[in-house]
């Protein structure tokens, strides 16, 4: 299946369904890869659309404690972009139509090469690439090759963005774009559904792309209401919370089962 | 490069004013000064003319301006009954018309092209090699012809072959920006300058080319670097998450702003003076010249501005803009504390929140600046996250910053970060450099030989620098920490051993591992020990312009007991990192060869870590 269209098809699907997607985004590599992949179908069995993974970086300007904290234990554990790659590989052995979206900084893609980068993520199975830290000005030549191997380029909207450039990144976006909820960093607690709604719709004005809203997602109650007014709920620090303190051995059912009660509540009438 | 512009040539940048649909408006742009104008015979435009309109427009259209026609994929036949009866001077092609179509005319003609993120300009270029110019235009789907939407002028490649063109949502606003950006052949304007559709207004037409007309005089006249956004060659830019974009242009406005208005800079200036106490006294180190043997050696004496160091010029500049911006939080973060002391210092004096971070590891090895930082009234953040050092600092900054972005600015100590930064931390550290080029005329009567300046960050380097880079003769040295030996990799020198990357928010050299991931940095001086360092300190290495040396903590630890004992000045372990580099080259040298050292900071902040080094307890 062409990538793009796993990204695509999936909204399609949800759309007919009248149904908003759920995006888990978990950190890649905390605790260990093999509990990542585990993870991940954990998640897709629990009602997971897309999942973000998290590429660990030693310096996550735009994260909150509780992903910082994972990152961190990613990175002491030596977890970096390839061994990312080479979950994403484990994960499509088994399943192939599960959208897989790389969330992270662009160091690390910057230091393993832009060309090596976009080949292996083509070959594993990666369908977009969100980079926090790279706003579309700076991205020619590196869009342009994801573009060519068929991977989304997802790009990011805050609160401060303005109008002129809501247009601009609606032309340039693929696959979907992310609505920052808050002002701040990600599982920050101040979540105003109003003002999300009245930039969701701004955003909708110019473009037919979904519009997933994350930062700020943290149980069932915000995502019954994020659901109503986006086309996905993104969930991320929440998740991230519980694989720092549950045991390993309960951690698959606790997921599950909370990613069961978020399902429920994404898809209320 | 960076310094061909000694011969430059004064830019020209023509303009086109498109969609003249009346003929007094026709007249009005050739009295603005454009260059051509733009007629649409496209029936789907609301600025479309028929052949009777065109003709009534041409007949009082004054000579020496380029009548240009638009057609969007038009019947061959509809073009050339054009042409029988409207004297074009040239065809633009705004649709899909292929190569062969356009050239049937035999007119001469210019292509639109229609900036999609995946579009191939160079193959663009290739492809329709008869046309003149490129005219880029924004692409928007379902419409042809005018867009009124800006591009993203990054996507387009430096050194085209062809002469191009800008359209797509220009105004008097950013006019300024697309020719600094793309450097274009002519500028192409319609929506921009008109009251409503089809309908120009002179005093925009006038500002519009008004605003050209001072862009060409300015471009002409500064330097290649940075570009408008930032860039000096691949380093610098800006690489932040979204949420900060926003906030970053209204720093770069109000900074281009304010570094023009006389107000503002008569109250830096005046602060600078009576408060900070400049110009700092450039001074010769007789002694210690003497006793290295070689050339004479100026100590630029940054250590004896208001709290002990070059930071301060920084931390007045960008809270006097902080005050303009109606900012009343300030935010910083620090490693040595120098930074921390200088920005909870004017936080005092203009009377506004101060949070200060600092790494965990930071705190406990500079106790003293901390103190000194709560006395001021600031609020003292320790960083516990990471390698706890200057670099976590900066991003539990960063994170501050982006979660109360409203109130509150944020003051960066070095010239890193993302740009405005490295620009706005240059020009406010630049006095340093102007002072000591009239202090050496008078004190030597001549410039130097030799510039030395200790790199962490940068800013003390590159404001020593910065007003020098033309003086080709002048040879400058940047020194990096190499802590235990550049081999060990127990260093702080991403210039001598690292790789390009992008941290905080710049592309430049870092100390990063395979991963991608940074590593931690170890110098004997918490000021130098920083993983990356100024995206133009790395564009002047790249160049030549500048050579980077690094010396041990011994070797500086060394330079300053001699400055001590020499010349009685206890110099900051920073600073001693310049010094080391100049005992080693100044015994060398012929004794009337003269070298500046920028003094940046002073060393009683360091007295308790030279100390315990030696086994002493105070």
């Amino acid at each position: 299946m062409n990538r793009m269209n796993r990204i695509t098809t999936c909204f399609d699907n949800l759309r007919a369904k009248k149904r908003a997607a759920l995006i888990p985004f978990i950190t890649a590599g905390d605790p260990n890869s093999e509990m990542t992949v585990s993870l991940m179908h954990t998640l897709v069995e629990a009602g997971a659309n897309v999942i973000e993974l998290g590429v660990p970086f030693s310096d996550p300007v735009a994260d909150g404690p509780v992903i910082q904290r994972a990152s961190e234990r990613a990175v002491s554990k030596g977890i970096g972009l390839r061994d990312v790659l080479d979950i994403v590989k484990t994960f499509r052995a088994q399943n192939q139509t599960t959208p897989v979206v790389l969330m992270g900084y662009f160091n690390p893609i910057e230091i393993m090469g832009y060309e090596t980068f976009v080949q292996t993520a083509q070959s594993v199975g990666v369908d977009g690439i969100l980079t926090v830290d790279l706003p579309p000005e700076e991205v020619t030549e590196f869009t342009t090759l994801l573009r060519s191997h068929e991977i989304a380029s997802i790009f990011l909207v805050a609160p401060t963005t303005a109008t002129e450039r809501i247009k601009r990144l609606c032309l340039q976006a693929e696959g979907y774009l992310y609505y920052v909820s808050v002002k701040g960093v990600t599982g920050s607690a101040n979540l105003d559904v109003m003002a999300v709604a009245d930039k969701v719709a701004e955003i909708r004005q110019y473009t037919d792309l979904p519009i997933g809203v994350g930062f700020g997602i943290k149980n069932a109650e915000s995502a019954a209401k994020i659901a109503k007014i986006s086309d996905a709920v993104i969930v991320g620090s929440a998740l991230v919370q519980l694989v720092e303190t549950e045991p390993q051995d309960k951690l698959l059912g606790t997921i599950g089962t909370f990613l069961r009660e978020l399902r429920e509540a994404t898809d209320a009438p | 490069m960076f310094f061909e512009n000694k011969n430059k040539s004064i830019l020209r940048i023509r303009v086109k004013i498109c969609g003249i649909t009346r003929p007094q408006d026709a007249i009005l742009a050739a009295k603005a000064g454009a260059d051509a104008i733009g007629l649409v015979f496209y029936d789907k435009s609301p600025r479309t003319v028929s052949v009777a309109q065109a003709q009534t427009i041409l007949q009082t259209l004054p000579p020496f301006v380029t009548v240009v026609g638009l057609f969007v994929d038009a019947d061959p036949a509809f073009v050339s009954d054009i042409l029988t009866q409207v004297p074009l001077d040239i065809l633009q092609f705004h649709g899909e018309e292929p190569p062969d179509y356009c050239l049937q005319f035999h007119k001469p003609y210019i292509k639109a092209v229609r900036i999609r993120p995946d579009i191939d300009i160079l193959a663009f270029i290739k492809r329709y090699t008869h046309a003149k110019a490129l005219l880029l235009d924004s692409y928007v789907q379902g419409v042809k012809g005018g867009t009124g939407i800006v591009f993203n002028w990054q996507q387009v490649p430096a050194h085209l072959s062809k002469p191009i063109i800008v359209a797509g949502g220009l105004t008097v606003d950013n006019v300024s920006q697309a020719i600094q950006t793309l450097r274009p052949y002519a500028v192409d304007v319609s929506s921009g300058v008109e009251s409503t559709k089809g309908i120009k207004n002179a005093d925009k037409m006038a500002a519009f080319m008004k605003g050209v007309s001072i862009t060409m005089a300015k471009t002409s006249d500064t330097k290649k670097v940075p570009d408008a956004y930032g860039h000096f060659g691949p380093y610098g830019g800006s690489f932040v998450p979204e949420t900060l974009i926003q906030p970053l242009e209204e720093l770069q406005q109000a900074y281009e702003h304010y570094v023009k208005d006389s107000t503002f800079l008569a109250e830096f200036n005046d602060d600078l003076h009576h408060y900070v106490g400049r110009p700092s006294p450039l001074y010769h180190a007789a002694r210690w010249s003497e006793q290295l043997g070689g050339a004479q050696i100026y100590l630029k004496r940054e250590d004896l501005n208001h709290t002990g160091a070059h930071k301060i010029n920084n931390t007045i500049g960008q809270a006097l803009l902080a005050k303009r911006m109606g900012k009343t939080r300030i935010i910083a973060e620090t490693g040595a504390g120098q930074h921390g002391v200088a920005t909870a210092t004017v936080a005092a004096r203009f009377g506004m929140e101060c949070v200060v971070y600092m790494g965990a590891k930071d705190i406990e090895r500079q106790a003293i600046n901390v103190y000194r930082m709560r006395l001021l009234g600031a609020e003292v953040c320790a960083v516990n996250s990471g390698s706890k050092t200057l670099k976590d600092a900066l991003n539990e900054a960063m994170r501050d910053w982006v979660t109360n972005i409203d109130n509150t600015f944020y003051i960066i100590g070095t010239v890193a970060g993302p740009h405005p930064y490295p620009v706005m931390v240059r020009d406010f550290q630049a006095v340093i450099g102007r002072e000591t080029r009239q202090q050496i005329k008078i004190l030597a009567g001549r410039f130097p030989d030799i510039l030395i300046a200790c790199v962490g960050g940068g800013s003390n380097a590159i404001g020593l620098f910065y007003p020098f880079l033309d003086d080709q003769k002048i040879t400058m040295y940047g020194v990096e920490a190499a802590g235990e030996g550049l081999e060990t990799g127990r260093h702080a020198a991403p210039l001598n051993t690292g790789k390009p990357g992008v941290l905080h928010g710049n592309r430049t050299y870092l100390m990063t591992d395979d991963n991608g991931q940074i590593l931690e940095t170890h110098s004997i001086s918490a000021g130098l020990d920083y993983p990356g360092v100024g995206p133009e300190h790395a564009w002047l290495k790249d160049n030549g312009r500048v050579q980077y040396v690094a010396v041990t903590d011994n070797e500086a630890l060394n330079a300053f007991h001699d400055l001590t004992r020499l010349e009685g000045i206890i110099p900051a372990l920073e600073s001693s990192h310049a010094l080391a580099y100049c005992k080693k080259i100044a015994p060398t040298l012929e004794k009337n060869k003269i070298i500046v050292v920028n003094l940046s900071g002073r060393g009683d902040k360091d007295i308790h870590t030279v100390a315990t080094l030696e086994g002493i307890t105070i």
